[in-house]
């Protein structure tokens, strides 16, 4: 039996994520929802990289949250930025 | 207490961490830099909507996307190479360090030719404060995919798993800022 190694599973992630994060942003015609999604989709990007590439799943909590922290923290502050200038 | 301990008591939640703990220290500097030069982008953009929506408008989306998968695809390969440093198969290791360095040239030439579009439209580090912005970003970017090459190719040579577990973990730093960076430039509206 030929098993997936588990990192082919993270990049058949990635590139499925990346994929749809470009049609989502060509063809959603609101604003702030695709502001959403292509954020949305770049914080599960990134949580699969520090995860399975990086090799913090196994490393302690602490670490895992201080990156997961730095992703969704970075992408809440741009969609904040950019809703806070939609409703202006 | 020897030289050995006080650099264990020195590294310690560190040590628990792939790699050296320095290039620890380093990734999480690094991770706070391109944080707060983001953040700034977000800021200058909800400050100047109309010179962002131009700027970002002259941009290729398609090849920025397309290097997301290149760089994706490279960080994929540098972690298959430190899966085989760490069971000691120096061949194997060398191999897939070799074609993360080769997809990293990849990128860089991707992101040269795009920038060679840009700027034959006019487009410039003094055109607007999107472009002064992009162009700082972006090239800081490309210097550090520019530098993990240069580290993989180092360690590469020896194999040697500690070795390779710190240049991926940087390499995968370099990954990681950009799948946050191609959103927040090219598509956040």
């Amino acid at each position: 039996m030929n098993a997936r190694h588990p990192l082919e599973t993270t990049l058949v992630l990635l590139i499925g994520l990346a994929i749809a994060t470009l049609i989502a942003a060509r063809s959603l015609p609101v604003a702030w929802l695709s502001n959403v999604v292509v954020l949305g989709f770049a914080a599960l990007k990134g949580r699969a990289i520090l995860l399975d590439f990086l090799g913090l799943r196994a490393a302690p909590a602490i670490w895992r949250g201080l990156v997961t922290a730095w992703v969704l923290g970075l992408a809440s502050f741009a969609w904040a930025a950019s809703a806070a200038r939609l409703l202006i | 207490m020897s030289a050995q301990d006080c650099e264990m008591q020195e590294s310690g939640l560190l040590a628990e961490l792939p790699g050296d703990p320095m290039i620890w220290v380093l990734i999480f500097s690094e991770l706070a830099v391109f944080g707060l030069l983001l953040g700034a982008f977000a800021v200058a953009r909800a400050v100047n909507p109309v010179i962002f929506a131009s700027g970002q408008a002259v941009l290729d989306a398609g090849l920025a996307a397309l290097n997301t998968l290149v760089l994706v695809t490279s960080g994929w390969a540098a972690a298959r190479g430190a899966a085989a440093a760490r069971t000691r198969a120096a061949a194997a290791c060398r191999r897939w360090l070799v074609l993360a360095i080769a997809l990293g040239c990849v990128f860089v030439a991707i992101k040269l030719l795009e920038y060679a579009g840009e700027i034959a439209t006019g487009a410039g580090l003094e055109t607007s404060t999107f472009f002064t912005l992009y162009f700082l970003l972006t090239g800081f970017h490309l210097l550090h995919v520019v530098l993990g090459m240069v580290i993989l190719a180092v360690v590469q040579r020896g194999a040697e798993p500690g070795a390779v577990e710190t240049g991926t973990s940087f390499w995968h730093m370099v990954d990681l800022v950009w799948v946050l960076m191609f959103p927040i430039i090219y598509l956040v509206r």
